[in-house]
């Protein structure tokens, strides 16, 4: 008998103005340690169905079936005594945000224990020792400190492992995973992947992998759903749903892995590159007491780069969350103030003009942020919000605005009659397009995109790339391209520079960075890289930042034609490709 | 933390010295003074030589900084209105009506007021939820003197059960105690059912349900906490606010409390004993305050233990 029998699930959520079905009709089976991935994207009801399992959905969810059994409970009928041996001891999940998923006045070991003991009668004593024991299973190497720590005091995937401890401490048949990585950062993401599949298997689990990535499904799962709209599209081993797709909107899923654009023409004709940045740094002060003094310290979000942004090309800013990319963007918009350094367009330095001079070089610089939701006014129609740059540089009458604010909204692909709309009426991904809109309506030279697409599903995320690239030919747009998803960077950009702790650690023509890295960390994040096709997937050894350090190539001055230092620098290696070194004699 | 308290002690006597400097000279603004009634009136020869007596004749600033020189003594002068005693005599017997009004009508209403919104919270769109929104709505609209002149219509003139007024006795705080509970209850509920339904939607609840715990130790151990974090900043600084005495409430029913004397003393340029008044409310705030902040920190980790990696 299977662990999980789902046959005929209906989800609806009664709302204002009616009733929304969630999911409609889903069947599908789960059998003792097997694995099992569900792929759609947001709306398609995939998490819908896992929480029906378990009863998660909230009180306005309506919810029917022929039948939802949980190692043979019904759980429809399953009264309050069953619903705790379900949740939990038979079912475990993991969830998306871990900065979310736990309580925050309680502590990492707290929490632990009263999951034990909410199963078994042990004291706490017992149950705190079992925590530590676990954290010890999901690789937390200090448990014992971990076990008396609030949840804000660790990182993103700190918390993750500490939940994964959590989820496996009544040893439950089948671990639920909801985007457990999403969140998370690529190193991270790999190395949670990775501890899920190690912990599965020596817990002889079930998994059910809930996912929008099917990279992370080519990683970790043996069959596959996908979802679509609220019903299964099609259903298989993973190897065919890869390889043999039958239903269309697994092939659209396909295709959005697997992009690739010509290469940005470029323009050696022009004087000077669209945008550089010259020794650009961030410091922040920060304050910190120690009895009745007050001492500065700073801490450097970015220390001094050197970025050229070449005409008519597209560069790629890579790096993890905190590595000092989105500040060195808004820094080359003049958003944040560097503490040091210039910004350079088209040769003019414009980091130290007042705000009227600085007003005209905007029409040359434009940026477009990743949510899209907070980026555009809800008070205003999106023909406003489209024109207003027009607007405040004073160009064209009233109509004209309009009007041209009107063309652009075709141009970026939404009909003229949503000119009147609210942003709200909007998808994720139409907003986006708006955004992108009121961006390019000036005619820029220069667009930084911040994580353009991070917030979009897969295929939307395919369309935005490729309207991008579009404009950017047409009009010979110089972006950089901020970004932690190396995949999109691979398939778009011609350039890249990747960013470690507020440093520079290599920068390459694309080609050569994904072909021939250099540095130890670009490695490890172009090995983070979920696989396109469960063919690939491969074993992973991870380095710590210790590691990190010690593996920063050695060049010699012959080579490199510079002093010996022992702090490393940047040296070039090869024509464009750069790489953070030491330089030995 | 001590250090944090320290200063934040500072600052309550910057607080407290500017405030005191805008009450002095605003109320040194309003025209006329003490012996300008009409019911007893003086001759000029009289008013000078008293204005003199007190020092009313000197330069405002001179009369500031010999007050507040008493103040820093503890000393706060002598009322005019009552030239027997002196302020703080008057107060520590007025104090204690408008203690018990206001103590006892938080301490009843703000728990009623907690409870009646947790269970408004956990019962979302259902009778209890629309009643305790309705009775919470309601005690916040109508002002206290309304509900005052309604308790004492049906308690005390048709049923007859109640005094009126007058303070003395037991059951003569019942009817002055209970319109006065209605306020916190009120405030109480509300935020009570805000701060909870806000938890409940967070997304580590729905992580606890699906650890299997049980939705009263969910509701008790967590939810609740979490919710109080929110509730405490309004709680003690609320907590002065109505022990300092209503006004409304105690004219309403004739209560001796601080409430009858602060509007006396505004009334006849009652210098000493209305500067009294209003800087023993500014302190009271002050370190409601203060001490909220601190109960803030030791109840919500992300302030007490900072930072961690």
């Amino acid at each position: 008998m299977p662990l999980v029998e789902i046959e005929d699930l209906k989800v609806s959520f009664s709302q204002y103005g009616g009733q929304v079905d969630a999911v409609r009709g889903v069947s599908f089976s789960v059998n003792e340690g097997e694995s099992l991935g569900i792929v759609g994207e947001s709306g398609s009801g995939k998490s819908v169905s896992c929480s029906a399992l378990l009863r998660l959905l909230p009180a306005t969810a309506r919810v029917s079936a022929k039948k939802i059994t949980l190692d043979g409970i019904d759980v429809l009928k399953a009264g309050k005594e069953d619903l705790i041996r379900l949740r939990g001891r038979t079912a475990a999940m993991i969830f998306q945000d871990p900065m979310t998923a736990f309580d925050p006045v309680f502590t990492i070991g707290h929490q632990i224990a009263e999951t034990i003991r909410a199963h078994r009668q042990v004291s706490q004593r017992e149950a705190l020792a079992e925590a530590e024991q676990l954290l010890l299973r999901v690789e937390i190497k200090n448990a014992r400190d971990i076990l008396g720590y609030y949840p804000h005091q660790l990182s993103g995937g700190m918390l993750q492992r500490a939940m994964i401890a959590m989820a496996l401490s009544c040893r439950p048949k089948v671990l639920i995973a909801d985007e457990p990585t999403t969140a998370l950062d690529v190193t991270i993401q790999a190395q949670i992947l990775q501890l899920i599949k190690k912990v599965q298997a020596e817990f002889g689990m079930a998994l059910i992998m809930i996912t929008h990535d099917l990279g992370v499904i080519a990683e970790t799962v043996d069959r596959v759903l996908v979802m679509y709209g609220g019903e299964v599209m099609e259903e298989g081993p993973v190897q065919q749903i890869f390889d043999a797709p039958r239903h269309d909107y697994t092939k659209a899923l396909l295709a959005s892995l697997n992009t690739s654009f010509d290469p940005s023409r470029g323009d050696d004709t022009a004087p000077a590159p669209a945008l550089e940045l010259r020794g650009l740094a961030k410091a922040y002060r920060i304050k910190r007491r120690s009895g009745f003094f007050t001492t500065y310290t700073d801490f450097h979000a970015v220390r001094p780069v050197d970025i050229v942004l070449p005409r008519n090309s597209i560069v790629g800013l890579v790096g993890e969350s905190g590595s000092g990319k989105t500040t060195t963007g808004m820094m080359a918009m003049r958003l944040t103030e560097p503490s040091t350094g210039q910004i350079l367009v088209d040769g003019a330095d414009i980091s130290g003009l007042g705000p009227d001079e600085l007003k005209s070089f905007r029409r040359r610089m434009q940026i477009v942020f990743q949510d899209s939701y907070s980026a555009l006014d809800p008070m205003m129609t999106l023909s406003q919000i489209i024109a207003e740059p027009l607007h405040i540089h004073g160009i064209g009458s009233a109509r004209e605005q309009t009007e041209k604010a009107l063309d652009w909204l075709e141009r970026v692909g939404l009909p003229r009659n949503f000119g009147s709309r609210y942003s709200h009426e909007l998808s994720g991904g139409q907003r986006q397009r708006v955004a992108i809109a009121r961006a390019l309506i000036l005619g820029p030279s220069v667009l930084v995109a911040d994580e353009p697409t991070s917030a979009l599903d897969v295929t939307v995320k395919a369309q935005i790339i490729g309207l991008l690239k579009e404009l950017q030919a047409e009009m010979g747009l110089s972006i950089l391209f901020i970004s932690h998803d190396l995949s999109t960077v691979k398939s778009l950009t011609d350039s890249v520079v990747v960013m470690y702790r507020g440093r520079v650690v290599e920068q390459a023509p694309t080609e050569r960075i994904f072909s021939d890295p250099q540095h130890p960390y670009t490695r490890a994040l172009l090995d983070a890289i979920p696989a396109a096709n469960p063919r690939d997937k491969r074993e992973r050894t991870f380095l710590a930042a210790g590691d990190l350090e010690a593996q920063t190539p050695r060049y010699t001055t012959i080579q490199t034609g510079l002093a010996p230092n022992a702090t490393p620098q940047l040296v070039t290696i090869a024509p464009g490709h750069r790489v953070e070194a030491v330089v030995t004699t | 933390m001590i250090l944090f308290i320290l200063r934040r002690l500072v600052s309550v006597a910057v607080t407290f010295f500017v405030v005191s400097l805008i009450i002095f000279f605003m109320m040194h603004a309003i025209p006329g003074g003490p012996f300008d009634g009409n019911d007893m009136p003086v001759s000029q020869a009289v008013r000078d030589k008293l204005m003199a007596r007190l020092g009313l004749d000197q330069p405002l600033w001179v009369q500031y900084t010999r007050y507040m020189w008493g103040v820093l003594q503890f000393d706060f002068g002598v009322p005019y209105q009552s030239p027997g005693e002196t302020v703080t005599q008057l107060l520590s017997r007025a104090w204690i009506p408008s203690l018990v009004l206001g103590g006892l009508g938080v301490l009843i209403g703000a728990p009623l007021g907690i409870l009646l919104g947790m269970a408004a919270a956990l019962n979302r769109n259902t009778w209890i939820d629309y009643f305790a929104s309705t009775l919470a709505t309601l005690g916040l609209t109508i002002p206290v003197f309304v509900t005052s002149m309604l308790l004492i219509l049906v308690f005390a003139v048709w049923l007859g059960w109640l005094p009126a007024s007058g303070w003395g006795k037991p059951e003569r705080w019942i009817l002055p105690i209970t319109a006065y509970a209605l306020i916190p209850l009120a405030t109480y509920a509300r935020y009570t059912r805000s701060a909870m339904l806000d938890t409940l939607n967070k997304q580590f609840v729905t992580v606890l349900r699906a650890k299997g715990l049980s939705e009263s130790r969910i509701v008790f151990q967590h939810v609740l906490r979490n919710s109080a974090i929110p509730l405490v900043t309004v709680f003690l600084p609320m907590f002065i606010g109505t022990a300092t005495g209503s006004i409304f409430v105690e004219a309403m029913f004739r209560v001796p409390g601080l409430g009858a004397y602060f509007v006396s003393s505004i009334e006849t340029r009652d210098y000493p004993l209305e500067m009294a008044l209003m800087l023993m409310i500014t302190f009271m705030y002050c370190i409601a305050y203060l001490l909220s902040d601190v109960v803030y920190a030791l109840i919500n980790p992300r302030i007490r233990v900072g930072g961690g990696q």
